[in-house]
């Protein structure tokens, strides 16, 4: 069964700016980025007539809200999720007929995702006060968070393969390499570190250092997918999705088995499988790929899964460097969550870079014709959610 | 007059009533399927395996090995003036898919923690909130 082919595009990206602090709201740097991916599509607001929310609040009368916002008239779709399986699924539903012109949407301003935040609002809260109460099973009963959860994936890692820690520190090293080639990276100006340097920054979370963590700062992106017949007449080249999938499973950083990491694969594995398949693509006709990467085991996961290499072997594979720029498989050229921006719920600027390469506007950081590309977001418990696209120029 | 505890505790929902009683009375339970035998951890209203409701909250005699570690050197508001602090994944070895439950070490090294390292429940009462949460220590 194959993905419906050439029917719908990614016709507008836009990256806000990224910081640390931004001036607006949450609701202002995603409009900021709506209109940029309208003018860089060369759209309007009322074109759109689907909406993919990315925002933390996503619920339904929320979307309502952005319905009222773009125009104030009927639209025809609307989801939630990661951006890989969004643009999947818009692309999905363009084809069949229910929608035309979908846009994805994130904006985030001074909601930080790590311990800081939780700091500022302990120091701000009163001496006195009882304990929080939260559902039964939640982790920060536990004091765990997210560095801590992608810490204790990275210890089973290191102990399951006998994988080095240097290697997997190689990966921040790469990202920050790529982050020097990208003016719009929050690192990119701090220049080029060394594995010595990842292992002498602060220990966050054993084994987990300070470089090898996301960074958390605000910004917002959007993404418009379009059928064929409003793609024609934007601004660019069409950049198609080619295939997709989705994968779902475990609950949000609550259960776990013992085959946690398990040659058979999880998630990741059946949306790669699902994707690659409906494209009629194989993992060697990938020229560059955006990959969620909020630590170096998710990297060394993320290619594994995806079936680049094997299970077990993903430390060695960014130790070899086919991730860099020149390399083999060049991914998150753009300097990813560690180097470029993690802005909250960032997964939708791998898709703004892998369509930036399509196009050929990536400048210092282009990979030579780069025609073929695929997107892997993953997130809400370590490889729960995931989402796949494969796009691809004419 | 000692700090009151400021970290995030359980709300005790009605449906598990029979756990966290259960760890009052320095028991751990894990709710088991009399109809397929599963066992089922984080616990759900139906067995993961074959959805049955039929399920009791199994005694277990508390001890498992380490799955996966790290030791904390920054922690998340209550937290952070107890790093470092070691957070644990713990296997119980009972069934085909063996149950993993996370907690924090007490009275451990954390320079000695290993994974496969063996470990059994400890109980903390918290005082003034009615509700005991648990830990985990070296089984020596
Ligand atoms: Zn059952």
């Amino acid at each position: 069964m194959s993905f419906p082919q050439r029917k719908a595009a990614i016709v507008g990206v836009y990256n806000t700016k990224q910081a640390k602090m931004l001036e607006g709201t949450p609701w202002t740097l995603a409009l900021e980025a709506i209109q940029g991916a309208l003018d860089d599509a060369g759209l309007k607001h009322s074109d759109i007539d689907g909406l993919s929310s990315m925002m933390y609040d996503a619920s339904l009368t929320a979307q309502q809200m952005w319905v009222e916002q773009l125009g104030g008239r009927p639209m025809t779709y609307t989801s939630h999720g990661i951006a890989g399986a969004l643009v999947t699924k818009a692309a999905a539903t363009i084809a069949a007929g229910l929608t035309n012109v979908v846009c994805i949407y994130f904006g985030n301003a001074g909601m930080r995702a790590g311990p800081s935040k939780q700091r500022a609002a302990a120091e701000a809260a009163p001496v006195i006060r009882k304990a929080p109460r939260v559902p039964d099973w939640d982790f920060n009963i536990h004091g765990a968070y997210m560095s801590a959860w992608y810490a204790l994936w990275t210890r089973r890692y290191m102990d399951q393969f006998n994988a080095p820690y240097e290697n997997l520190a190689e990966y921040p090293v790469i990202a920050r390499y790529h982050a020097t080639l990208n003016p719009a990276s929050l690192m990119g100006e701090r220049g080029e570190i060394t594995v010595q340097d990842v292992i002498d920054s602060p220990m966050i979370s054993s084994p987990l250092h300070r470089l090898d963590c996301s960074l958390d700062n605000d910004g917002g992106y959007a993404i418009l997918v379009a059928s064929a017949e409003v793609a024609k007449n934007c601004r660019k080249d069409p950049v198609w999705v080619l295939g997709g999938g989705e994968g779902i499973y475990t609950d949000f950083y609550m259960s776990f088995t013992d085959d946690w990491i398990n040659d058979n694969g999880q998630s990741v594995r059946r949306a790669s499988d699902i994707a690659f398949a409906g494209a009629g693509v194989t993992r060697d006709d990938i020229d560059v790929t955006g990959m969620y990467d909020c630590f170096p085991v998710t990297m060394a996961r993320n290619i594994e899964e995806m079936g680049f290499c094997k299970v077990g072997e993903g430390h060695e594979y960014i130790k070899e460097g086919h991730l860099k720029l020149g390399g083999k498989l060049p991914t998150n050229t753009d300097g990813g969550l560690l180097s470029h921006s993690h802005c909250g719920n960032p997964s939708g600027m791998h898709v703004v870079e892998v369509v930036k390469q399509l196009r050929g506007e990536c400048d210092a950081r282009q990979v030579k014709d780069a025609k073929i590309g695929a997107v892997l977001s993953q997130g809400y418990a370590v490889h729960g959610v995931a989402g796949v696209a494969i796009l691809g120029k004419d | 007059m000692t700090q009151p505890y400021n970290k995030p505790l359980p709300q005790r929902s009605p449906e598990n009533e029979p756990f966290w009683a259960g760890l009052e009375n320095r028991e751990f339970r894990i709710p088991k399927c009399n109809d397929c035998g599963h066992w089922n951890w984080v616990p759900y209203p139906a067995c993961r395996n074959c959805l049955s409701t039929d399920q009791d909250w199994a005694l277990t005699d508390g001890k498992g090995k380490i799955f996966s570690y790290t030791v904390v050197h920054r922690g998340p508001g209550g937290f952070r003036d107890d790093v470092p602090y070691v957070l644990a994944m713990v296997e119980f070895p009972v069934g085909a898919r063996t149950p993993i439950v996370l907690g924090t070490m007490v009275d451990v090294d954390p320079d000695a923690v290993h994974t496969g390292m063996p470990v059994k429940v400890v109980y903390e009462d918290i005082e003034g909130e009615g509700v005991t949460i648990w830990h985990f220590a070296p089984d020596a």
